[in-house]
């Protein structure tokens, strides 16, 4: 039929030449070089002799240029109508639910068949080619090459023109079958083991999933040895199997890293990737066996290089599944980046690989933008402690300084970290306490500060361009272009954490409160520790800015030598003007510590009377000075003794051993009666009994009586205590809080504000804050203080009557003007 | 009932028995120092003139050894006069 085909083109081609003129012989001619082309026989079925005249005839008649364009034009026809239907049909051929062998049989079988009936056609054009290239009688045309590539075209349009997705499913189901024949062989040990496992017991191959009587792995491979073969021949391979080979990759490096990756930081998975990806680069190189050693002899005899294994097509294939790996890694770690940073620097490994991979891909942009919302998601809402945010913080610049040397994704990243910090209004003293070691889980930071690498804040500038010029790389093109320059890429932890608020001023004045706060809770004149934090704050933040901190500290000495001074001086009396009761004292530098709690009480005569012996000792020892007590602050050590128990070393303030000493001398007292020996509110009194009944010393009676309670003869107390314990938990601090100082120094605005309220009527909170930034520019408070701060402090004000809104506009109370 | 203090530690602030607040000389507080110094107290005393007047020392001495003609106090104009026994 093929033939006769043929044939009726021939004929056609003849009839044209009828027309015209025909000569002998052309006929014939034609018949026997058609007839070589399409059937080459070996040997040869008509003599080399006969087709060069034969050829010869044709181009002196000009028709030799038909050849050409017969012989494909027939492949074409052949293709449509017989060739490609019936490759189709066998694809198909294995109906319903066929075994995954017969499937692959049928694919191979579907090539073959497919390679055996363009062989004629291929050969034809083999021939034709060398001809054109040998210029047999005058033949002229593309040559060998030339055709071939105009043949496979013809070929690739039509069979995959419209390719049928069976084709493509079932290529990559034969793929991936031979994909893990491949490993299963060449990664034994592991993939075996586990391939067993989940085989639950049974028996199983593990390439080829079936029961090892049945296994047919190696028929696999030679399957896939003789497909790739005919793809090759057919120049096929590439259309039709990269990219079920492309999904392969993809799916099992994904399926890898899923089994392998995730959750799992403490590990560097470089390394057993690349072993696996060589293990596949073996199996590539048997999917691409043919056009390897094709593309091997080439570079052979190109380049003299014998031995080079990797083609340049196993070499494009090597290089894919890197940037693969890469992306699907990069993408992975991007998901897990905030426990990755949790973890740190446990997470080491993933950092470092996350590093390499991410160098490789461009995905900066999205590690940047889910990273912040991560952050802000599941860290800066109010169920998370401060001080965790802190530690997130602090876990985070280690890691993202590892990741990224320029620092710039960690100052991007960062900045609502440090937005929200700046929020909570215990952050300073978190940091601070921190820093210096005062929190167990804190250790972290405390040792940062003694790294102590002496690095003021100022002279980072300096420190940059002390650095190689040659080492100086430019800033990554997602950089934030702010003023800072140079001064964002401090990666260093104690500066980043100080510079939340902007300056270090706050930061200071935050330690030196909880420094007072420390001191004056701890009555045994032992500093050193708190020497030594000074001093590596020194080094970070200069000495002069410390000054007041070793004041501080410099009055807790002197107040231990002027106490032993004291005592010593004591001790030479005679007994009975010997103090009634052991007095030691903190004597503060008052200009140098923070302001203290301002509280009026009355002690008890024994104990001023103690008090004003010590100031008259004093005062002896320092000429011109004399002492202001603190009546309230302080601590006390006493026992108390009942009648049927004794309650000893029991460590109380000021105002519960006032209390209870009042209570020696008289067994029964009203709140006002105490209210008014103490000089405080009843309602102090109060709370401050709560410690004492809690104790079961004192019992509240009816009538608003408290009594001593000498026999503990009534149990019913612990549930009192219960109730009670809360209501001693005011305030522990000696020092006002930030917030009071803060209120402090907005107080300073108002007489701002009314002045220019006075002057100009009515102002809008804008205009007002812009004023305020204008006139007050001096004052540290100012700069710091954003419109909402403002807008609260009229709020209170408004609420006191000493403003009036409305629509917007503040205006003073007539009364006031 | 029986109270037994074993031990008490109050808080107190010391403070110069002066009849002004600041230094008439450089203006900081007498329980604070003179610009020149760091520590308050015996290192940076104050000292009194029969005008009873009362100057950081530091501040006082500086103040003195510029006056080339008469040393006088820088507040009443009297010639200066250390007041005997007061200082530290």
């Amino acid at each position: 039929m093929f033939v006769g085909g043929g044939r009726t083109r021939g004929a056609g081609g003849m009839k044209d030449g009828d027309a015209v003129l025909v000569p002998p012989g052309l006929p014939a001619a034609w018949a026997a070089v058609t007839a070589a082309l399409v059937s080459p026989a070996v040997p040869p079925s008509v003599p080399d002799d006969t087709i060069s005249d034969a050829l010869a005839l044709l181009c002196e008649q000009g028709l030799a240029q038909y050849v050409e364009g017969w012989l494909l034009e027939t492949l074409q026809v052949r293709l449509t109508t017989d060739v490609a239907p019936e490759f189709w049909s066998n694809l198909e051929q294995p109906k319903g639910d066929s075994q995954e062998k017969d499937r692959a049989r049928c694919l191979l079988d579907a090539f073959r068949t497919l390679l055996l009936r363009l062989e004629p056609f291929l050969g034809g054009l083999e021939q034709l080619g060398s001809w054109q290239d040998e210029g047999r009688g005058g033949l002229v045309g593309p040559g060998a090459h030339g055709l071939r590539e105009r043949a496979f075209s013809v070929i690739r349009a039509i069979l995959l023109f419209s390719p049928q997705p069976v084709l493509q499913k079932r290529v990559l189901e034969f793929y991936s079958r031979t994909f893990s024949v491949h490993m299963s062989q060449v990664g034994e040990g592991l993939e075996v083991e586990q391939g067993a496992e989940e085989a639950d017991g049974a028996c199983v191959c593990p390439g080829c999933a079936t029961p090892p009587q049945l296994c047919w792995c190696k028929e696999a491979l030679e399957q896939l040895q003789e497909l790739s073969h005919i793809l090759s021949r057919l120049q096929l391979l590439g259309r039709v199997s990269s990219e079920a080979v492309t999904s392969i990759l993809h799916r099992l490096i994904e399926e890898r890293m899923e089994q392998r990756c995730r959750g799992e930081y403490e590990n560097s998975f470089l390394a057993d990737f690349n072993e696996w990806l060589e293990q596949v680069l073996g199996w590539l190189s048997r999917v691409f066996a043919s056009e390897v050693d094709e593309a091997g002899t080439d570079s052979v005899a190109a380049k003299g290089k014998p031995d080079q294994p990797g083609s340049a097509i196993l070499q494009r294939w090597r290089c894919h599944m890197h940037q693969f790996f890469c992306r699907i890694y990069v993408n992975m770690r991007i998901d897990e980046l905030f426990s990755i940073i949790r973890d740190f620097p446990e997470s080491i490994p993933a950092i470092e690989d996350l590093k390499f991979c991410l160098e490789r891909t461009n995905q900066r942009q999205q590690l940047l933008t889910s990273l912040k919302s991560a952050f802000e998601t599941r860290l800066l809402h109010p169920g998370v402690h401060t001080s965790d945010i802190i530690t997130v913080y602090i876990s985070a610049i280690k890691a993202l300084r590892e990741l990224d040397p320029s620092m710039v994704i960690l100052q991007v990243a960062c900045q609502p970290i440090r937005k929200y910090l700046r929020t909570r209004e215990d952050t300073v003293r978190q940091i601070v306490g921190s820093l210096t070691g005062d929190a167990e889980s804190s250790c972290d930071l405390a040792n940062e500060l003694s790294r102590a690498d002496p690095v003021t804040l100022e002279t980072q500038d300096s420190e940059d361009e002390g650095s190689d010029p040659d080492d100086w790389t430019p800033d990554p093109t997602d950089a934030l272009t702010d003023k800072t320059g140079s001064k964002r890429r401090s990666s260093d932890i104690i500066s980043l954490l100080v510079s939340i608020y902007g300056s270090k001023d706050i930061f200071i004045d935050e330690y030196k409160t909880v420094l007072a706060d420390r001191l004056l809770h701890q009555f045994n004149y032992n500093t050193a520790r708190e020497i030594r934090n000074v001093e590596l704050l020194k080094l970070r933040f200069g000495e002069s800015i410390m000054h007041y901190c070793e004041v501080m500290l410099k009055d807790v000495a002197d107040s231990r030598r002027i106490n032993t001074n004291i005592h010593e001086e004591e001790a030479h009396l005679p007994v009975e003007e010997q103090p009634s009761i052991p007095l030691s004292s903190m004597i503060l530098s008052s200009e140098f510590w923070p302001q203290l709690k301002e509280e009026k009480m009355e002690l008890p005569a024994v104990v001023s009377k103690a008090m004003e012996a010590y100031t008259h000792r004093f005062e002896k020892l320092k000429a011109m000075r004399t002492l202001s007590w603190k009546p309230h602050l302080g601590s006390v050590t006493l026992d108390v003794e009942l009648e049927d128990r004794t309650l000893s070393n029991l460590s109380v303030s000021p105002i519960h051993a006032a209390i209870i000493l009042h209570f020696q001398d008289k067994g029964t007292w009203t709140l006002e009666e105490l209210s008014g020996v103490l000089g405080v509110s009843q309602e102090l009194v109060r709370r401050k009994l709560a410690l004492w009944q809690q104790h079961g010393v004192v019992q509240e009676e009816a009538g608003g009586r408290y009594s001593v309670l000498e026999t503990a003869s009534s149990k019913e107390r612990p549930e009192r205590a219960v109730m009670l314990i809360d209501s001693d938990e005011e305030g522990d601090s000696n020092t006002a809080t930030q917030s009071e100082q803060r209120e402090e120094k907005l107080q300073l605005f108002w007489a701002y504000v009314q002045a220019m309220l006075t002057n100009l009527e009515s102002m809008t909170l804008e205009r007002i804050h812009s004023m305020l930034r204008m006139f007050v520019a001096t004052g540290p408070g100012v700069t710091e203080m954003d419109a909402n701060e403002l807008q609260a402090f009229l709020q209170k004000k408004v609420r006191d009557h000493q403003l009036i809104v409305s629509a917007g506009v503040y205006r003073l109370p007539k009364s006031t003007q | 009932m029986k109270v037994k203090i074993k031990q008490w530690n109050g808080v107190a602030s010391w403070l110069w028995v002066a009849n002004d607040e600041n230094c008439g000389i450089c203006r900081a507080p007498f329980n604070g120092c003179c610009p020149d110094c760091k520590v308050p107290g015996d290192d940076c005393p104050l000292v009194w003139g029969q005008c009873s007047h009362c100057f950081h020392m530091h501040c006082i001495l500086k103040w003195l050894n510029s006056q080339q003609v008469q040393q006088q106090c820088p507040m009443c104009r009297q010639e200066w006069k250390f007041k005997e026994g007061e200082t530290s």
